[in-house]
């Protein structure tokens, strides 16, 4: 009887990790399936409307005629051509330019071509830009500003993610206090942008008192030397860095307090005080252990937000970053680069999604991955 | 605390930041910077009579030349230059708070007055000319397009309010245009009183335009229905696509409003200028998508003669292949005249004159382009700052080297601010052509000539002399003593003159081997170089200047365009076509001193321009043999490629000497240049250079790499001490070794503008003589008389038409008087009358006007 249930016991056991492993591999390949096929949509809307469905192609092939004209006229200063010899070398210019940006063929084979490149992380050559060393490779140009970006924001969000929870969650424990209200009342305040604070704080810090810089990233020309190099960069920081945290610093910890305030009244928040817990187990243990997958979830996006950068913001503060970048690409139509930082962004956020599953198996039991409705 | 003082607190923090935010109200919307397209045009503004902005306002006292003092100090005036990046909407303010000393792109038009109000100091420059392009053609689906008609599109000269543009829109940072000619270009100079009675004529006159258009219409078989023009019992509705800065858009509004008062429905729609190319360019006119747009041109270069601009702009042969120019039916005569004077078809100056006269009055009753404005642009800079600014390229200029300094100083160092930097990659043959970063080249290059910035002349720099020879009946003259010209009935190019070059062989091709013995062209130049050019002229890196870095420049012309080269590159094609059509024959006199020759069929009016120029000057900086053999190799391997189409289609990275991942290939080829003591083009520049001296060069530019960290060197006044490409930032510091001393050009530091004033009676008889005096003067000292081309006087009646055109009288240095006839006064008739002096000068292109009202009594 008893070597029975071993038996069955094991058999059991065996059967319920063949399971686990069926469930979690079919829930993984689904999964990985959806996010490719998610991927593979979006991006192709991307290269869809970077170029408007393709009428991108006549506006290239137009500014390509204004602007050789332009070249040619330059040229031709000074020296008389004759008619058809100039006008030949405005059709050789014009041919050339519509070939090398591949204008010669049709746009429907161009965006498979740019969708299977960006798949497989084949970035390739920008059409018009380059990077600022020089480079017409993709992952050149966005290498050589994610850098700079990843300061700004991350430096910015960083202290604005952790700064804005942790009071939060100090404040989720004095509802209604002098504080919280304060709070409440300059949340509206986020509705402003940062590039409205990036603005005031120039004509105040620069502009008036002088003391800091109107933009760049580093003096012209930079300091030499590592650390005064280093404390250069960081005066130059302060500014754009400081106008996308007060821009988002009252709505951030308004919205955590908000979530947290959810959790502070729950019956178990109120049993651990009545067993006389302090606050800091009760903020710990009670509050945010269970807000922990909410928070990583938010932690991880704003992770792969980073890579984004802040157009505006580094647009008024001169920052080499990459929201200029691609805002930049934008406007030139420059498919390849436009296409390589959002399957880069895909990416980061598809696996993001997917390793999230596992994160918050480990940090809440409750979780169960690919559970679902069976 | 009590929760009334809670509140309370809260308040006042709440106040507090609603009274910042309310203070910030008037903020501007940040600018982000916009896309490169084209370059900007840079044109200083004329001195004309009205009560406008001066031609170049600056606070500071003017500085003249005998205040200068003699220096002894070698290359530029300053010992440091740094380029750097500012957002134009903070570049006022940057400069009053000392963070930069001068935002040298040129501000647009709308910020006239704040730059006026800055206290800074500022010069003005053209910018950008605005007007309206019909579209001609005849719509397929039968819709009616009034803009056929040419008298329709004339009329609309006097339904615009120029002058209101230039005053209201552009706040006085814009000058009335009428012609496609560039207002301070010599084409406008010599024409000043044919121009003058045209803009007269087609002054602003409502009325007229309604009468016309009227007129028209319903000769076309439209009809005014309830106020509104209709045809085929539609209404008119015309499609106007309006660009959306404010500018255009507020023109174009403004000439909307006008056409709806007149009966026109307009559907105004407001495009970005990749709209709007989209379909004004990139539609089939007929399809009717549009019938008129609001245009945008500019210049970069001073075009000395623009008898081109009328086959260009108007005419259905005009090469700009744009198609909507194929649809315009132009007026026989003016289409004759067009393409006559595109083609140079005229045997003298005058006649070009009388021809480039009437083609003027035939375009503004053609219209296709209907011309609204000039635009101006200002570049403000500190008070002490002294920039150079010139017709074209504004302060990024070609002098800008060698006049840029503070007042009465020697030294010190400019911030100098740009909308950008690193455009493009930097190599002289095919790299970056952008304004702001020839700004950095310009700093660092040098040439054997150098244009004038006021008169697109050029002046010898390394040159001693020139012979110009022209083929008999060339309508060529010339304006400067360094250039002697002369013609000849026939020009033979010798037999052992170079005329092609074999790429596989790399030696010339003479016109004996090629064939072409008997080979004319329609001009010589022969350029002597001074005998110690070799000894006085280095490279940045302290490299010897050569004849091979001459020759290698003049070889890789052909080579690149050459199938059978290692280098092939199909960009250099178009352009070497171009040369090729034209180049004859090269010939290298003599090495010492250098003396060149050259054949061409190409050729300018002034002499100054056909001269034979053999510097390794390329459009974006000189090209030491050097450097062109590091990037020949790494383009023969596959590594590297100077052009951005041959990178392209190679798919590998575009040669820059600056930075970037060329520096690394490109160092590697320099040692093996060194390693195997290489020559390129051996079996020809083997001639003229040893390897030892090749090898010293290779060093020399191995050594300048390691302590600067970038292969860019010229000969210029400054060289590259620092580039810091993604910080935006680049330092040039002052070359001592340079040949010249630093006041070489100070002739450049002020425009020789004439000021001029007419003195005379207030009141004259009918039937009587009478004369006014006139005063032409630079500085408070009379104008030579040797560099005034000529004073012109224009007679206008009470109602201001102009009713005789004569010239002034020489009397002496810097004064001319007007004798009035008692023909001319009884042409005037009894009244008020209006006397306007035109003085077109030598130094400067931008003639000047004064004015005078005089009353003509019985």
């Amino acid at each position: 009887m008893s070597a029975n249930t071993k038996i069955d016991i094991s058999n059991i056991n065996k059967q319920a990790k063949i399971n686990t492993v069926k469930r979690l591999g079919k829930f993984f390949g689904v999964r990985l399936i959806m996010l490719f096929i998610t991927v593979v949509v979006g991006v192709y809307i991307t290269i869809l409307v970077a170029n408007m469905g393709g009428y991108v192609d006549t506006i290239m092939k137009a500014e390509i005629k204004e602007r050789v004209n332009m070249q040619v006229a330059a040229m031709t200063a000074n020296k008389p051509m004759a008619p058809d010899a100039r006008g030949e070398l405005v059709r050789q210019m014009t041919e050339l330019e519509e070939e090398r940006l591949g204008l010669n063929t049709p746009f429907a084979v161009r965006s498979i071509n740019f969708l299977k490149n960006a798949l497989t992380l084949n970035l390739g050559r920008a059409q018009n830009m380059v990077s600022d060393h020089g480079s017409r490779a993709v992952k050149n140009i966005l290498l050589e500003r994610l850098p700079a970006t990843l300061l700004l924001m991350g430096s910015s969000q960083l202290i604005l993610f952790f700064t804005t929870v942790f009071l939060a969650l100090m404040l989720s424990r004095a509802y209604g206090s002098f504080w919280d209200k304060l709070v409440v009342t300059l949340s509206p305040t986020s509705s402003v942008p940062p590039w409205f604070y990036g603005i005031f704080s120039i004509l105040i810090f620069a502009a008036v008192l002088k003391i800091l810089p109107f933009g760049g990233m580093v003096s012209a020309p930079p300091p030499k030397g590592t650390i005064p190099y280093i404390l250069d960069v960081l005066k130059h920081l302060i500014l754009p860095a400081g106008s996308l945290i007060i821009s988002s610093f009252f709505i951030s910890i308004y919205n955590w307090r908000t979530f947290f305030l959810i959790y502070s009244s729950e019956d178990y928040v109120d049993m651990a005080k009545a067993k006389g817990l302090t606050s800091r187990d009760i903020e710990r243990k009670y509050i945010l252990k269970p807000t922990l997958p909410n928070i990583i979830t938010n932690f991880a996006l704003m992770l792969i937000g980073l890579f984004t950068g802040a157009t505006l913001t580094e647009t008024i503060f001169l920052w080499p970053g990459l929201g200029r970048t691609i805002y930049r690409a934008v406007g030139l139509f420059d498919t390849p680069v436009i296409v390589g930082s959002t399957i880069i962004y895909a990416y980061l956020l598809a696996f993001t999604v997917f390793f999230l599953d596992f994160i918050y198996a480990v940090v809440d039991p409750r979780v169960k991955v690919g559970g679902g409705n069976s | 605390m009590s929760k009334f003082a809670r509140n309370l607190s809260m308040l006042i923090v709440l106040v507090l930041f609603g009274v910042a935010l309310a203070a910030c109200g008037s903020t501007e919307t940040p600018v982000v910077p916009e896309e490169p397209v084209v370059e900007d045009p840079v044109v200083e503004e004329p001195v004309i009579e009205e009560p406008e902005e001066p031609v170049v306002e600056e606070p500071e006292e003017p500085v003249v030349e005998e205040t200068v003092v003699k220096t002894e100090r070698k290359g530029g005036w300053l010992d440091e230059w740094i380029f750097t990046v500012a957002d134009p909407a903070a570049a006022l303010t940057q400069i009053k708070a000392g963070d930069i000393d001068i935002y040298a792109e040129g501000l647009q038009p709308a910020m006239a007055q704040e730059v006026k109000d800055s206290g800074l100091a500022y010069k003005t420059s053209q910018g950008t000319y605005f007007g309206v392009f019909f579209n001609p053609a005849e719509f397929a689906d039968g819709s009616f397009n009034p803009f056929g008609n040419r008298k329709i599109r004339e009329a609309f000269n006097w339904l615009t309010d120029r002058n209101y543009f230039a005053q209201e829109i552009f706040a006085g940072g814009g000058k009335a245009k009428w012609f496609a000619i560039t207002t301070e270009w010599p084409d406008y100079a010599d024409l000043a009183d044919k121009v003058r009675k045209l803009e007269s004529y087609y002054a602003y006159d409502p009325d007229k335009a309604a009468e016309v258009i009227t007129t028209e219409m319903e000769g076309m078989g439209a009809e005014l229905v309830d106020g509104k023009w209709n045809y085929n019992g539609e209404p008119v509705v015309l499609k106007f696509l309006i660009r959306d800065d404010a500018a255009r858009t507020a023109m174009g509004n403004w000439t909307s409003d006008k056409l709806e008062e007149i009966g026109f429905t307009v559907d105004r729609q407001y495009k970005s200028g990749s709209e709007a190319s989209a379909i004004w360019i990139g539609t089939d006119p007929t399809e009717g998508n549009w019938h008129m747009y609001t245009a945008g041109w500019g210049a970069s270069v001073i075009n000395r003669s623009q008898a081109n601009i009328f086959q260009e702009m108007y005419l259905p042969t005009s090469q700009q292949g744009i198609s909507a120019f194929f649809f315009n039916e132009a007026e026989p005569e003016f289409q004759t005249l067009g393409d006559d004077l595109y083609n140079a078809k005229y045997n003298t100056l005058e006649e070009r004159h009388d021809m480039m006269s009437r083609a003027l009055e035939l375009s503004l009753q053609d219209s296709l382009h209907m011309w609204w404005i000039d635009s101006t642009e200002f570049t403000p800079y500190r008070t002490d700052l002294m920039p150079v600014a010139d017709l074209a390229a504004g302060t990024q200029n070609r002098v800008a080297p060698f006049t840029l300094r503070y007042e009465g100083v020697e030294g010190g160092t400019v911030r100098w601010a740009q909308q950008d930097l690193f455009a493009e990659p930097y190599n002289p043959v095919a790299g970056t052509n952008w304004t702001f970063d020839q700004a950095v080249i310009s700093a660092t290059k040098a040439d054997d000539v150098l244009y004038d910035p006021y008169t697109g002349l050029l002046h010898p720099v390394r040159l001693e002399r020139s012979e110009v020879t022209m083929l008999e009946g060339l309508p060529v003259g010339k304006s400067l003593d360094w250039v002697d010209l002369d013609f000849a009935d026939e020009i033979v190019v010798p037999d052992d003159a170079w005329y092609d070059w074999d790429a596989t062989t790399q030696k010339f091709i003479t016109v004996e081997e090629a064939g072409v013995s008997g080979l004319t062209a329609k001009r010589k130049s022969i350029s002597y170089y001074p005998a110690d050019l070799f000894d006085t002229v280095q490279w940045h890196d302290g490299g010897k200047f050569s004849v091979a870095d001459m020759l290698f420049s003049f070889i890789l012309t052909f080579d690149r365009a050459k199938e059978e080269s290692p280098i092939y590159d199909p960009q250099a094609v178009p352009t070497y076509q171009v040369f090729r059509d034209s180049f004859k024959g090269f010939k290298i006199l003599s090495t010492d001193p250098l003396t060149v020759e050259v054949y061409r069929d190409d050729y300018s009016e002034d002499a100054e321009l056909n001269v034979a120029t053999f510097w390794p000057s390329w459009q974006s900086g000189e090209l030491s043999f050097v450097n062109g053999a590091t990037s020949y190799l790494a383009e023969e391997a596959g590594e590297l490629a100077l052009s951005s189409d041959k990178s392209a289609s190679e798919e590998v990275e575009q040669t820059s000497y600056i930075g970037g991942p060329s520096l690394e290939i490109l160092e590697k080829y320099l040692d093996q240049m060194i390693e195997e003591e290489y020559i390129p083009y051996e079996a020809t520049i083997g001639e003229y250079i040893t390897k030892e001296e090749a090898v010293a060069r290779y060093e020399a530019l191995k050594a300048f790499y390691a302590d600067k960290g970038h292969f860019w060197v010229g000969t210029g006044a400054y060289y590259i001490d620092q580039v810091n490409m993604t910080e935006k930032s680049l330092v040039a510091k002052n070359n001592f070794n340079y040949v010249d001393f630093a006041d070489r050009w100070d002739m450049f530091a002020t425009p020789k503008i004439a000021d001029a004033e007419i003195d005379g009676p207030g009141q004259v008889k009918l039937g009587e003589e009478s004369a006014f005096d006139v005063y032409v003067s630079f500085d408070g000292d009379a104008y030579p008389a040797n560099e005034v081309k000529g004073v012109k006087f224009l007679l206008y009646n009470a109602e201001g038409v102009l009713v005789e055109v004569s010239e002034a009288e020489l009397v002496e240095d810097g004064q001319y008087i007007v004798s009035l006839t008692p023909e001319m006064l009884e042409k005037i008739g009894a009244g008020s009358a209006k006397i306007e002096v035109a003085v077109v000068l030598i130094p400067v292109s931008q003639p000047t006007f004064t004015t005078l009202e005089f009353v003509v009594v019985e």
